[in-house]
């Protein structure tokens, strides 16, 4: 059994080699458009920028995948096609795509350009994998999380191409690729523009001693004085229903998969991804660091145990979850 | 320390930092102004936010730092903490914390979670503000324009001192 291969997020060159450096195989990224699901501003990569850092990531023996995964907009895919032209010339190692025409156009424009199905295409059947893999040569599925590390296992049995699987960081709630809460509050969307909960619809005020968090002018939630605040998007709001104040949706916590690696790898999983870009330096080379020690402990046959613990600071909200892949309920 | 004789020497020492700002206002803004002549894809980075103004104010100092990067003409502004001058956004928490901040060895989603720092005003300005810094990897010897042959030197016992802080500060 080989071991894993470990994909960090880098929202910046500097946080690339953070990543690199703390022990990441692989690194994803995007440019600063929409066509990427972190248009944050002051993020991601101009086209010279990706070119010196794959440059720079080769040289230093580790992979950069570009995430151009957001779904195309009608009379505006010049743009989607722009950015897998501009991977295409930069050499980087993979795209990973979700828009079934910009798959089209990476296979019919760069057929030696490697293919990785993003996250965002919530591809977790063996027959929608199977298409994907037929249709348009995708060698890697990001895969949704919202499969169990048993359901993973036997999905595994019926495909031929690699997956890799969220390990750590942000969860989102809803169905890969189909989240819409956030347009229905600012217009925007993680999977047409890129951003899920855009900043500048975002406000932060303290009111009786209370910091309370709204999107687009709706109330999220109030966190009390010294309480762990999670991010201001509307899947982990606390909402008042019938008397009763709950989180809806989700509570505000991370996913941490750390404990699961070993059973990820004996279903046959071939990469784990660490999510945030929007994060920085600090976060990746920590957790890059973290997963890499504990990898290396599997390789070696030694519990990685020591290591799961290293990183709940991280966590949003203070707090941690193995999310889908232990559907204790199930 | 009695109840009274906190604000008393707090302002105290209000008094005595604003007396001494001259400097400091100085210092800081020919850092800045180096900072936008030598590295300009900081400040493309920083795309519209540049022409904001931030309030940074460290929790336990009794004043405050106007920034108003402004491209090349930017500048900073020491005031006192209780000043509400307008501003599109202001940071706040300890001088520690921001100072791991601004150098890249905080992790600023950890700060905001566990509430040891807080933002007010225009969010999209602290998010570019703060994804800036992350790529521009300055150093605190940036930030007190010291160049060669002293910034390594320098850079190294101030990230020794802060280091040394971290747990204490939760870092």
């Amino acid at each position: 059994m080989g071991s894993i291969e470990l994909v960090c997020p880098a929202g910046s060159p500097a946080m690339l080699r953070a990543a690199i450096e703390a022990g990441a195989d692989s690194v994803y990224c995007g440019l600063r458009d929409d066509t990427n699901a972190r248009n944050f501003p002051g993020l991601n990569f101009s086209p010279a920028e990706l070119r010196d850092s794959v440059a720079w990531a080769h040289d230093h023996g580790a992979k950069v995948l570009l995430a151009v995964n957001t779904f195309a907009r009608a009379g505006a895919g010049d743009r989607w096609r722009a950015s897998v032209d501009a991977a295409a010339g930069t050499g980087v190692d993979a795209v990973i795509v979700a828009d079934l025409g910009v798959l089209a156009h990476a296979r019919e424009a760069h057929p030696g350009l490697r293919l990785h199905l993003s996250v965002q295409a919530a591809a977790g059947s063996p027959e929608a994998i199977d298409f994907y893999a037929e249709a348009y040569g995708v060698k890697r599925v990001v895969l949704p999380r919202v499969l169990s590390v048993e359901e993973i296992a036997a999905l595994m049995r019926e495909i031929t191409v690699e997956t890799e699987a969220f390990v750590f960081g942000g969860l989102c709630v809803m169905a890969e690729g189909r989240c819409a809460l956030s347009s229905y509050v600012t217009g925007r969307s993680p999977n047409l523009s890129g951003v899920c909960s855009p900043p500048e619809a975002v406000t932060y005020t303290e009111e009786e001693g209370a910091l309370v968090s709204r999107l687009g002018g709706l109330a999220l939630d109030r966190y009390a004085p010294g309480e762990p605040a999670g991010y201001p998007t509307l899947c982990k709001g606390r909402f008042d229903v019938d008397g009763g104040l709950s989180y809806l949706f989700e509570d505000p916590v991370s996913l941490n998969a750390m404990s699961l690696l070993a059973a990820l790898r004996r279903a046959g999983v071939t990469a784990v991804k660490v999510e945030g870009r929007q994060r920085g330096k600090a976060y990746v080379a920590r957790v890059a660091s973290a997963f890499r020690a504990a990898i290396d402990a599997l390789d070696q046959g030694v519990d990685p145990a020591p290591f799961e613990r290293l990183l709940s600071d991280l966590a949003e909200g203070g707090r941690e979850t193995a999310g889908a892949y232990r559907k204790t309920w199930r | 320390m009695t109840g009274r004789a906190a604000p008393r020497r707090s302002g105290a020492a209000a008094v005595v930092l604003m007396a001494l700002r001259h400097p400091a206002e100085r210092l800081l803004t020919l850092a800045l102004r180096r900072v936008a002549r030598r590295r300009p894809d900081v400040f493309e980075r920083l795309g519209e936010a540049g022409d904001v103004t931030f309030i940074v104010a460290p929790s336990d100092l009794p004043v405050a730092f106007r920034l108003r990067p402004g491209g090349g003409s930017g500048d900073v502004q020491v005031i006192r903490a209780a000043d509400e001058t307008p501003r599109a956004a202001r940071i706040s928490g300890p001088l520690l914390t921001l100072l791991a901040l601004f150098d890249g060895r905080c992790d600023a989603d950890s700060a905001f979670f566990s509430r040891r720092i807080r933002i007010d005003g225009d969010t999209r300005a602290v998010v570019a503000l703060h994804n800036t810094l992350e790529a521009a990897e300055l150093t605190l010897a940036d930030l007190l324009g010291v160049g060669p042959p002293f910034r390594d030197r320098l850079n190294a016992g101030l990230s020794g001192a802060l280091n040394r802080l971290r747990p204490a500060e939760g870092l």
